[in-house]
């Protein structure tokens, strides 16, 4: 995989890379998909409408409101708060 | 007697019979824990307020008379589960300081039994890995020869169960990470249907693999866990509504009549020769007690592998999506703006192989490669599921290794992420077909390293194979871990 791919693969994923991680990255990441690249030599399609046959899906709740968690105890787990989640300055 | 060694059924006889209080079982742990895990690494918190908090609770219900199976029964959890008010670390930097402000439902389980939580088990960073050695805090040895990995993902919580540490241990399973472990340190784990146990609460890696279950001395106590934690949960629209059995139903039923599936290419290259032996040799016993052995093949399995990476590293690409390091996790210090944070926060939280995992999730569901890597993988597990469905219309089980090898030194494979991935073959099919499998011990090496076999079962019926692993489990001769 060349360093261009890992570059853009890294942004989707809002990932840093220093070049010398990237290089690394690019090296792990061609083995990894020589062994992914076995799959192209069977020839075969997926069929949406036999998917999860079986597996049980128990159907979606009814949507009523209910109590949420208190705001204080969520907020303990945030790094930077003041009674609420604190982002840098997004508009000017 | 070293208490500790005793199984849970055990246990219970003890403390009901009041010739051992749940203090004294609590103290016996985490004195073991204290002499020991300095060594073996597989706590990454131990939890001994609580503990003591809990064990005293547990002694009054069990002086009224009242106790359920599970209380005083000191137990470990797997540090991918969270703990209301207890930190879950996921192993990861990215969430060295979380700590939830809600129980996952299987812990609201246990608790509702006074069971007595001892701590957190290492495991490897977002359960991604086979050693346990991506843990960003504990790298857990093996407690059979602490140069050698415990596997993994769950591989403080085998290791703890292999050393004595806990009396049993909850574990989680995406492609393995419960049944490896369980071999590699010579104990047994479950890994029940998807949908049988709640994952609410269970920090999310791949969302249509992720199955908890249990890790315990024998199959009999993973099904008292079983017992206790299974059903369907409000929270989760993927556990079952359907009732669920008594899992120790079947025990000391013959296994006489059993068909059991040997689908040859679990058996072939790539598997070290001791641990086909070992597997062979348990299945002549089967066969000795009246099963009947049903040659079989699984043509897609050479594919597994890929089917199962793709998919799962596309989901946990989603999940992960989540750790913007504002609402909860690692932030850092440096950033701006709103997207320089987000990605200095994630770049310092995560690992390396987590950040390989998201990469390969983004390559295989970006424009341009969907159809050929995450489709194609789609389709694969259509395919695996047909063949197990074809297996399963002439036989009871399958039995498999668990893994190709026994458990490797804590410096061997760990650079080389796609042999690692490789080493997953015998494991990923059950995850992906989302059915149950237990791993138990059948044998050794040459160096007296365990070797596990795994009993595949159909949807929703661990009973059998609980039943078939505790048959084995009854005549043969364990080697214990010296540590």
């Amino acid at each position: 995989m060349d360093l261009e791919m890992v570059r853009y693969l890294s942004k989707l994923g809002k990932l840093n890379f220093t070049d010398d991680e990237l290089k690394k990255a690019a090296d792990d990441m061609t083995s990894i998909i020589e062994i992914m690249d076995t799959i192209k030599e069977i020839d075969i399609v997926y069929e949406p409408i036999k998917d999860n046959h079986n597996v049980y899906l128990s159907g979606l709740r009814k949507d009523e409101p209910m109590d949420s968690f208190p705001t204080e105890k969520i907020l303990k787990n945030a790094v930077n708060s003041e009674n609420c989640f604190v982002v840098p300055k997004v508009v000017e | 007697m070293d208490i500790t060694s005793l199984k849970i059924r055990d246990m219970r006889t003890m403390l009901d019979k009041k010739e051992i209080s749940a203090k004294e079982l609590t103290d016996a742990y985490l004195a073991r824990i204290n002499d020991i895990d300095g060594k073996l690494e597989s706590y990454i918190t131990v939890t001994a307020d609580v503990a003591h908090a809990a064990a005293e609770k547990a002694q009054k219900v069990i002086d009224s008379g009242e106790a359920s199976a599970l209380t005083g029964i000191p137990l470990a959890v797997k540090d991918n589960i969270c703990t209301d008010g207890i930190k879950t670390t996921c192993a990861s930097k990215m969430l060295e300081d979380f700590v939830p402000p809600y129980n996952a439902t299987v812990m609201e389980k246990l608790n509702a039994q006074d069971i007595v939580m001892l701590g957190k088990t290492s495991m490897d960073e977002f359960a991604m890995g086979g050693s346990t050695q991506t843990s960003a805090f504990k790298k857990t040895k093996n407690p059979y020869d602490l140069g050698r990995v415990p596997g993994g993902s769950s591989g403080g919580s085998a290791a703890a169960v292999g050393a004595s540490l806990c009396a049993a241990a909850l574990g989680s399973d995406t492609g393995g990470s419960i049944r490896q472990p369980s071999s590699f340190c010579g104990v047994t784990g479950l890994k029940p249907t998807y949908g049988r146990v709640s994952r609410y609460g269970l920090v999310a890696f791949a969302s249509s693999l992720d199955q908890i279950g249990s890790i315990a001395k024998d199959a009999h106590d993973c099904a008292v866990i079983l017992n206790a934690v299974s059903g369907y949960d409000y929270h989760d629209g993927t556990s079952a509504k359907k009732d669920v059995p008594d899992f120790t139903a079947k025990i000391g039923q013959s296994i006489s009549g059993m068909k059991i599936a040997v689908p040859k290419e679990f058996y072939a290259e790539g598997i070290d020769t001791d641990v086909r032996e070992a597997v062979m040799k348990a299945a002549k016993w089967y066969e000795s007690q009246g099963a009947v052995l049903v040659d079989c093949s699984m043509p897609s399995l050479k594919y597994a592998v890929a089917a199962y990476y793709l998919i799962a590293s596309a989901e946990a690409s989603s999940n992960l999506s989540r750790y913007d390091g504002i609402k909860y996790g690692h932030r850092s210090e440096k950033g701006d703006s709103y997207n320089d944070l987000i990605c200095n926060s994630r770049s310092e939280g995560f690992g390396d192989e987590v950040k390989r995992r998201i990469l390969l999730g983004n390559y295989a569901l970006s424009s341009g490669y969907y159809d050929a890597y995450y489709g194609k993988a789609m389709a694969l597990k259509q395919r695996i599921r047909e063949e197990y469905d074809s297996i399963f219309n002439n036989c009871d089980i399958i039995l498999t290794p668990t893994a190709p090898t026994v458990a490797y030194g804590v410096n061997e494979n760990i650079s080389d992420p796609a042999k690692m991935y490789q080493a997953d073959i015998c494991t990923v099919t059950v995850n992906i077909a989302s059915l149950p499998a237990i791993s138990t011990p059948c044998g050794y090496d040459k160096k007296g390293m365990p070797i596990g076999m795994s009993i595949i079962g159909k949807h929703w019926d661990e009973a059998t194979i609980i039943q078939a692993a505790d048959a084995y489990e009854k005549q043969f001769e364990r080697v214990p871990a010296v540590i």
